[in-house]
């Protein structure tokens, strides 16, 4: 039972561990913040994961553990050395078709997102992901009213920052 | 086209991490131990309920319970100590509820709150402990002054009164001061973000 529960875990992790770690990069500046947030949440998703029924997709659930991890458990460890300022070194791309424009862009962006307070992080977060108010506002915990209210004021922050 | 379209393209075209973690460190990384501040309010609590009544153990029971005797006093302590653990119990079982209720597939809003009641529990308790003790200092303070009111004059009686009164409200402000500092240390974030979503909710 346990180790087919760890094997659906890891197949789920494993092909998943991209939105923990954009998350990561929204709410740590260096590489060390960013494994330690990234190990407080593959903890959280493992001890959580008996409680995940499948009623909903894994992702869907995964981003909700995965910020409330970053909102509200998640403490910066002091025990770590800084490292290396992110914004530097993080977005090196590898890949050909990817274009100047875009990879400065990215760049401004996840700049401008670290300015944000961490609940107008979450929104932005969710918006770039495409998700719709229906789980945004499940994902937060409020009504989706306020998820569009609050949502519109991130943005307005964000692009004053992004163009000011 | 809207300004933040653009770079949600930029978003979305993102490569992935590159430095992704293979399955076997993911496993280790979910076996090791948890760091969060929920984790430290259980372990500070627990500490709490250990620390405040181990106090006790330094108190000579013997010794307590003739100067007891000798004050009136014995049945009256012996009914308020047995209320006193029962309500300890209370808090602590309330306590440990409410820690084993906070999960983190709950909504933020929900999991906040609940961070929060269980940290109020522990409040109460340290509340409710130091309340206790004040109370009883006070009342042996005047049982003691009741049996030796003919030896004392007016002017040692005050001096008691205010020895005693200084010493309560030092330890009082002491115990204030460190727990403002201990969950302030822990929780000021958590409150900042709950006050930004609650306030949201007031928006309409």
């Amino acid at each position: 039972m346990q180790k087919d529960l760890e094997a659906k875990f890891l197949l789920d992790f494993e092909t998943n561990q991209n939105i923990a770690h954009k998350i990561c990069r929204i709410y740590t500046t260096n590489k060390d913040a960013h494994n330690d947030l990234f190990q407080e949440i593959t903890i959280q998703v493992w001890k959580n994961y008996p409680k995940f029924r499948g009623d909903s997709k894994f992702s869907t659930w995964m981003y909700r553990v995965a910020l409330n991890t970053a909102i509200s458990l998640y403490r910066k460890s002091t025990r770590r050395v800084k490292t290396q300022d992110f914004s530097d070194v993080q977005f090196k791309i590898k890949a050909t078709d990817y274009d100047d424009t875009e990879e400065l862009q990215l760049k401004s962006l996840y700049k401008a997102i670290h300015l944000l307070n961490d609940i107008e992080k979450a929104l932005i977060f969710l918006y770039l992901e495409d998700k719709p108010y229906k789980e945004i506002s499940e994902t937060l915990g409020i009504t989706s009213v306020n998820a569009r209210v609050k949502m519109n004021r991130a943005k307005e922050k964000l692009k004053n920052i992004l163009n000011p | 086209m809207d300004l933040l379209d653009n770079y949600k393209k930029a978003w979305k075209n993102q490569p992935e991490e590159e430095d992704k973690f293979s399955a076997v460190e993911i496993y280790k990384l979910a076996q090791s131990r948890s760091i969060s501040i929920v984790k430290w309010i259980f372990i500070i609590g627990i500490l709490e309920f250990v620390v405040l009544n181990s106090l006790y153990l330094f108190i000579d029971a013997k010794e307590a319970l003739q100067e007891y005797k000798k004050l009136g006093l014995e049945n009256f302590i012996y009914v308020s100590q047995t209320i006193f653990y029962v309500i300890i119990l209370y808090f602590l079982v309330k306590f440990y509820l409410n820690y084993k209720k906070i999960s983190t597939s709950d909504s933020t809003r929900v999991l906040m709150k609940k961070i929060i009641k269980t940290r109020k529990t522990v409040r109460s308790y340290v509340i409710f402990n130091l309340a206790y003790t004040a109370i009883i200092s006070i009342i042996i303070m005047f049982a003691e002054i009741n049996v030796n009111f003919e030896d004392l004059s007016v002017k040692q009686i005050l001096l008691f009164c205010l020895l005693i009164l200084l010493l309560i409200t030092v330890i009082l402000v002491v115990f204030w001061l460190f727990y403002r500092l201990l969950y302030g240390f822990l929780l000021r974030k958590l409150k900042k973000n709950y006050k930004e979503l609650a306030k949201l909710d007031n928006v309409n």
